[in-house]
Parts: structure tokens; sequence; C-alpha cells
């Protein structure tokens, strides 16, 4: 196969964090080959593609484009190369038409420098119809599902005529029915002798969709594998450097008395249009309730109704047999209530003050912490030194600043303060949103843990293996409503599916 | 020391002393076109800021006596910015809490000590609640603090005004003022013919006890939290509408005391004109000294500092106008807004420590 990238010895070393993010990098990919580059969060992905896509120059090493040696100091120098980065978070203007977007800076113009409408959209159709990637060339992107959005990303990477494209985790914002147009969409750019770069965490899609493979683990390249010559177990332990639990050991476990109760709940959203409509559910203790669904379907109106952070319209929740439906946040943490928020660096911690002080922030009235109005700072440096300890925080210290610490070290702070205090009710929304193989299972893992203390956890989550993998029982959001229950034992990734689409399981054909 | 302190360290204190730097430097071009050679200038500034000749003639007492006001309103911003409320009241608040005092220590008659305690007290309580009444209205209507106290800044000096100058006037002089305190009222200097006095204890008195307040107790914890992130303090259950209420009770009465202390210790009456700026170049005190209770301390001595040594040095022996000082004061200001400006230098001065203590680890290694 004739190389179309060659990154050659790439080093790169950040001064400010002091971190080699690149240490003699090799990286190639094919011409017509999809590539997935894997690893943990901080292994070196992104900065290797942000070297080839000119937003990061490196400190040595070569690049080779076609055989080509080439200069990439800025992203003009890579799309003139034929080089296209579809982001993680997307770079479109929401008020923009779909033609407006792709042609963005590309726009036809007459002699006049006058913008021609028609030829714009005529330009996007024939686009689409020749890479079998069908949209609306006048439709706002901004009211696109995320899998159109995604869609226009690439078409704009085409316009440019990219040859090589990478794109920066892809299905993390994606419902598995997007996804799998997405890996048929990536399959069909390869055939036409296109490269794509495929970055990711999860390995079940690097099976589906990659030709070869290639894992970095702390600024190293580990190695590369054809797709028929290795497997996800092979690949988790190459990222991780150890062997890896990848389906978490779930005991079995009778549930006991209802800990949460919800009924004919109405949560309102923003504008005042209802986000959450007549819901009703309950979660026992041992007991894990997932809730599924595409993201904006209610999930953080639920969270925010139930954890105290937005009010209620109607219905009624309870906890702990007690009404806490007008009851502030202080008085349902009281109870027993922990939550892991779905943004954990702007909600569920202060980057601004030290470890200690977003540990205690859900039980400084405690006498434990506090002394006629003061605050007991002995006693808070002993609770970071036990959350450190217990959950393995190695880069933070007792009484030190939170702001530098990466992702999954965050995440463990906010777990250490949520599950320390044995909770009685456990509210992880998207628990394991951008963390790694060797976090994730260790998120699982704590969940579990608190699941046979006989906790109830409700579980909302995107993932849907990982809905599958931990809850006992399934509620599916569509619509701000709930369309279907499930044991999940019975359930398959493709029943969820349709149900998250807003389908009903009679319109499957037996 | 560890990368996270020495940087801590590197911007709350390299940061302020290169800007008050830059602003010296600035300011030297003004002297310049004056005619005169800055370097000399500025060693008469600051010799006659902070020297002591005698007991009775002590420019020191002058600069630490015009400081006094300035860390109270310093102090006031400090724990409002520290509650998430950007107020600009505390010229307001001073006004009231003046106006209080003064009138108190007319019209009641109470032994010494106790008469300025209840006065001082008085004024803390009315300085409080017009510090409160913005906070309220932001919470419960949303009505932007910056706006709303600078509008009540405006309705408490025209208030003030007219009451000196027609229920409160004492004589018909031409700069209107209240009638003269009572001596029992009076607070007391510590040398003969300086204004220095207890007022400057009550300052220190503060410092300490809002650092306590802010960094040590649960309602100081709150307002902090609620200050940084709002979302962070409604999910950990944090009332960060009672907190920031709370601050901005807190922040008031500390610009009242201020007016207190200045009324009763140093004008010994209400006065027109009764303050130049002194709630605004606390609030500039306060950014400068980076938010801190120490911070404002310092930098408020080091305005009145500016003031009296601009007065003193500049304007009676070189003849350099003494607002020179106040542009000083505002350079600085401006530089300090500006921290990028320092970026390369302060760069450069942390891979200098950290050569330094690496390379002491090296030795220690040997």
């Amino acid at each position: 196969m004739e190389p179309a990238v060659e990154m050659l010895d790439i080093t790169k070393y950040f001064e400010s964090t002091r971190v080699r993010a690149n240490d003699n990098v090799d990286f190639s990919v094919g011409k017509g080959e999809v590539h997935a580059l894997v690893g943990e969060n901080g292994a070196g992905k992104t900065t290797l593609m942000n070297i080839l896509y000119g937003l990061l120059r490196p400190d040595s090493g070569t690049i080779r484009i076609d055989g080509q040696q080439v200069e990439i100091n800025h992203p003009d120098d890579a799309i003139r190369l034929g080089i296209g980065m579809v982001h993680q978070h997307f770079k479109l203007v929401p008020s923009f038409t779909v033609a407006e977007n792709i042609l963005l800076g590309t726009e036809p113009t007459n002699a006049l420098g006058i913008l021609r409408k028609s030829d714009e959209i005529e330009m996007v159709r024939d686009l689409s119809n020749k890479f079998g990637l069908p949209i609306d060339p006048t439709a706002k992107v901004g009211q696109l599902p995320v899998g159109m959005q995604q869609r226009v990303e690439i078409l704009k990477s085409l316009e440019r005529q990219a040859q090589i494209l990478i794109l920066d985790e892809p299905t993390a914002v994606l419902t598995p029915q997007e996804s799998q147009e997405l890996f048929h969409v990536v399959r069909q750019l390869a055939a036409s002798g296109r490269s794509v770069i495929f970055i990711t965490h999860k390995l079940l899609e690097v099976i589906n969709v990659a030709d070869r493979v290639s894992v970095m683990r702390k600024g190293n390249m580990i190695g590369t594998r054809k797709i028929q010559d290795t497997n996800i177990r092979e690949m988790a332990n190459m990222m991780v450097g150890r062997e890896v639990l990848l389906r978490p050991n779930k005991k079995p476990m009778t549930p006991g008395k209802p800990v949460l109760e919800i009924e004919n709940l109405v949560v309102a959203g923003p504008g005042g249009i209802p986000a959450v409509m007549d819901v009703s559910f309950d979660v026992r203790e041992g007991e894990i309730v997932g809730i599924a669904g595409v993201t904006g379907n209610g999930q953080t109106e639920l969270v925010e109704a139930i954890t105290g952070m937005r009010h209620a319209e109607l219905g009624k929740i309870c906890l702990m047999s007690k009404d806490i439906t007008r009851r502030p946040v202080s008085e349902r943490r009281r109870i027993g209530l922990a939550h892991i928020p779905e943004d954990r660096i702007a909600v569920g911690l202060n980057l601004e003050t030290s470890l200690d002080e977003n540990l205690v922030v859900t039980r400084y009235r405690q006498p434990l912490f506090s002394w006629l109005g003061l605050l007991r700072r002995g006693a808070m440096r002993d609770l970071s030194k036990s959350v450190i300890e217990r959950f393995s925080i190695r880069a933070a210290k007792p009484g030190g600043s939170i702001a530098m610490l990466s992702g999954g070290n965050m995440q463990k702070v906010v777990l250490g303060r949520e599950l320390g205090g044995e909770p009685n009710l456990i509210i992880a929304n998207q628990p394991t949103r951008g963390l790694d193989v060797g976090s994730i299972e260790f998120v699982h893992q704590t969940l579990l843990e608190a699941r046979e203390r006989g906790a109830a956890i409700l579980l909302i989550s995107v993932e849907l293996d990982e809905i599958l993998a931990l809850s006992d029982r399934i509620v599916v959001l569509f619509s701000s409503r709930i369309n279907g229950r499930m044991d999940a034992s019975d359930a398959t990734e493709e029943q969820l599916g349709i149900l998250m689409a807003g389908g009903t399981l009679e319109e499957i054909p037996a | 020391m560890d990368l996270e302190t020495r940087q801590r360290i590197e911007y709350n204190i390299i940061i302020p002393i290169l800007a008050v730097a830059s602003g010296l430097l600035l300011a030297s071009i003004f002297i310049v076109m004056s005619g005169h050679n800055p370097l000399e200038a500025y060693v008469k500034m600051f010799q006659a800021a902070f020297s002591c000749e005698s007991f009775k003639r002590c420019a020191l007492f002058t600069t630490l006596q015009l400081a006094t006001p300035l860390i109270l309103t310093g102090l006031a911003a400090v724990v409002a910015f520290r509650s998430g409320m950007f107020s600009l009241g505390q010229e307001g608040q001073l006004y009231l809490g003046g106006m209080t005092a003064a009138w108190l220590g007319y019209v009641i008659h109470l032994p010494p000590v106790i008469h300025p305690a209840v006065a001082i007290l008085a004024a803390m309580l009315v300085g409080g609640i017009y510090g409160w009444l913005p906070s309220v209205l932001k919470v419960r209507v949303g009505v932007n603090e910056i706006i709303s106290t600078i509008v009540l800044n405006n309705i408490a000096i025209l208030f003030v005004t007219y009451l000196i100058n027609f229920p409160l006037r004492a004589d018909a002089s031409t700069t209107a003022h209240s009638p003269v305190i009572d001596d029992t009222a009076r607070l007391m200097s510590f040398a003969p013919g300086s204004d220095w006095g207890m007022g400057f204890i009550l300052a220190l008195i503060a410092v300490g006890l809002v650092y306590l307040y802010l960094w040590r107790s649960i309602p100081g914890y709150e307002q902090r939290m609620a200050g940084q992130s709002r979302r962070f303090a409604l999910f950990g259950g944090i009332p960060s509408s009672t907190a920031a209420i709370r601050g901005m009770f807190i922040s008031g009465s500390l610009a009242g005391l201020a007016g207190a202390i200045e009324a009763l210790g140093v004008h010994g009456r209400m006065l027109q004109g009764f303050s130049s700026g002194l709630g605004f170049d606390g609030l500039t005190a306060a950014i400068l000294g980076q938010v801190h209770p120490l911070g404002a301390f310092v930098v408020a001595i080091l305005f009145a500092g500016l003031r009296n040594g601009a007065q003193l040095g500049l304007q009676f022996s070189m003849r350099i106008p003494r607002e020179l000082g106040g542009g000083i004061i505002a350079l600085m200001i401006l530089f300090v807004a500006a921290p990028q400006l320092y970026q390369p230098l302060i760069n450069r001065i942390d891979k200098w420590i950290s050569g330094l203590s690496q390379s002491q680890q090296a030795k220690e290694r040997v």
C-alpha cells in the first residue's frame, strides 16, 4: 500500500506542563486506508494530529505527504496539501445554511464580488451527490441533528479537495444509528482512494471501520496492527499497558426498598418549554437504573430536578420516602443524595479553589468540618488525603490546586467527593464521558461497589454499552417522555437505538 | 518550592510589583517634560511620604492617616468582589456612613469611648444597608450591580450634600458643613498635630477580621464559592443568593466604617466634598492588591504615600503639580489590568527560579 502520510520521528515537548506529548513517534497512513488512532486521554493522539494539521509545530521530525517532504506551519498549508480535519467540536456557523457553511471563504462570486446564492446551492448539491452524502443545502445548520452537522463538516473538507481526512472522536456525539451511517460514509471515502484517520477510544468501532490501528500511550507509539491480526483485548492492553477488565464484573443483587420515587414529573427547560413530561419511575436499593437517550431529550432537566438545581413544575420526587420536590439542594444532600454531574468542570468543580475546598462543598456544615462557624482546615486536609489515597489521584495534593489536573483525575475528585460519604442515592450523569479505558474501568467498578453496598444508582449515559453493562433496568427517554422500559438482561443495543430514535419495538419484524 | 505555589506567588506578587514599576517608569516621562530628573523627583516623593523627622513632624503619620479610609474601602471592595458582586458603591456607602457618624456625633451626648462606638456602629449599619440594597435588587430582580451601585453613589452623595446645605447646615460659611461633633465622639489621635489615630487601629483589625472571615469562616467559604462559580455553589447546596447579600452587607458596613473614621477622626464633622474619590481609590487598591485583604492594605498605604508624597515632595519642593500622584496611580491600574504584558518576563523569571531549584536538587543528590 502506497503511503499518503508519513510522520517520522515526531517529537513535541510542552514547556508549560513539562510533558513530552510525542516522543519519536512514527505514524503512516496508506492511500485508500481507514487508519484508527487510539490511546488514552493524554496519550498524544490529538497532539500528533494537530501537528499534521499545522496547529502545532513539532520540535523535531519529518512529515511526508505522498512521498514529498513538507513543512506544515499553518492549517492553510495543510488544506493546500489536501488534509482536512473534522474537530470534536464542530466549527460551523449555526445561523448559516448548509451551503453557506460548506462554501465559507470560497464562495462563488460574480465580477462585482457579489455572492451567487443559486450557484452555491447547486455546487453543494453536486458535491453531496458526488460523494453519496445526501443533505439539504438550504437547511440552517443550527437546526440539523448532530450527525448531519458532522456531515456538513466532512463535506466542507471534501469541497476543499481533502485527500486525507482526520476525524477527531467523530462518534462521541452520535446515536448508534448515526454512527453506523458514518462508518458507511468513511468506508466509501476510503473506497474512492482517500485516506481517513479515525481518532477514537471506542475499540469496537475500530474493529468495525478501520483497516489498521495504531495505539499510542504516554506520548509513545506502542504499535500498529492490521485489524484482522488483532482484537479488542490486545488493543486495550496496548493502550493501558496492563490487563484490562473490559466487561465489569456485575454480581447478582436483589433490589431492596425504593430509594428514589418519581411520580408524573414535569420540568421546564430553556424558554419554559417542558423538557420532562409526565415521567415516573423508581430506583431501589442495590439497583442501577439506566436512562438511555440521545443528548437533549430531557436528561439534563430530569437530573437537575432530582438534584434540586432546577425546580419541578408538577409531580413529586421522593428520596428515602421523604418528599423532596420543593426542598433545597443542601437538604437533599443531607438525606444522602450524591450527584456526578454531566459537566464536571463547570458544575462539579470550582477550578479557582483548592482540592480541600472542592471536596468539602457537600458537607461543610457537618460538625466534623465546622466549629463555631469556622472551617476546620485540618479535617478538610485529612479528607483530601483519604480521597487521594482511596481514589489514587496521584497528581493531586491536599491543599493544592485542581486546575492543572487531567480530565480523568478531575473526574476522580468528583467521584471521591460524591461516593466518599456512602450515599443512599447516586445520580451519575455521563460519568465516563471523555475518559479513557483505564479510567472507565475504575468508574464502573466504583459504581458497582456502591451498588453492592446497597446504594440506589441512576445512571444517565449516551453510551449504550455502558447502559447495557451496568444497568439492572433501563428507561429510554425520547422527546421529554419515557419511550420504553426494559430489563437490561433482555435489552439489545439495536432495540434501545430504535426506542432512542422515537420508534416502537412492534415495528421491527420478528 | 513546587511549581504550583511558585506560579501563584509569581502571579500575585510579581505582577503588582511590575505594574507599580511600569507606572512609575511611564510617569517619569511627564517629569522629564516638566524639566526635572525623574529619579530625583521619585526619591523626594518617597522621602516626603514615608519619612519621619520627629514625632511632631512626621510625614509617615499623614500617609498612614490618608491610607486608613483607603484600606477600609479597599476591604469593602475585596469582600464584595469575593462574593461575585462587582460593586462600585463604596463611595456612596462612605458618604452615608460619614453622615450618620457626624450627625450622631453632635445630636446625642454620651461618655467618651461609648459615643464614638455608637456612632461607628450606626454608620456601619447604614453603610451595610446601603450595600445590601443593590444585592437584593440583583438577586431578586436581576438589576446589574455595576449600574445600581453607580446610581446609588450619586443618590447618596447628593442626599448628604442636601442635608449639610439645608437641614443640618451649621453656619453660613462658604463650604457647607454640619456642626462640629462633641469632644466625647472624637477618635483619639496618636500624635499631636496629626489625625493618625484609633481609626488606623480599627482598619488593621478589619484587615485581620476580613481575612479570617473570607478564608476561615463558613459564611466566607460560602460567599467565595458563590462568587467564583455560581453553578458549583448551586450544585453543592450553597445558598449563593444569601451569601452574596451577606457579603454586600459586610462590604457596605466596611465602607460605612471608613466614612465614620473620616468624620470622627479627621474632619470632626460632615462637609461638602467630604471624599475626593476615597471609594474609587479603595476599589483600585483592591484590584491592584489582587483582591486580597493584605494586598489591599499594602496598596492602600502605597497610594496614600503617592498622594501625600506628590503633594509634599513634588508640588511644594519641586513645583511639579501634585496631580501627578493620581496620574501614577491611574497608570499602575492600567498596567495591572494587562498581566499579559509581563508574561515573557514572568516566564523568564520562572525558568530562572526553576533552574535554581533544579541545580539545588542536583547538588543535594551529589
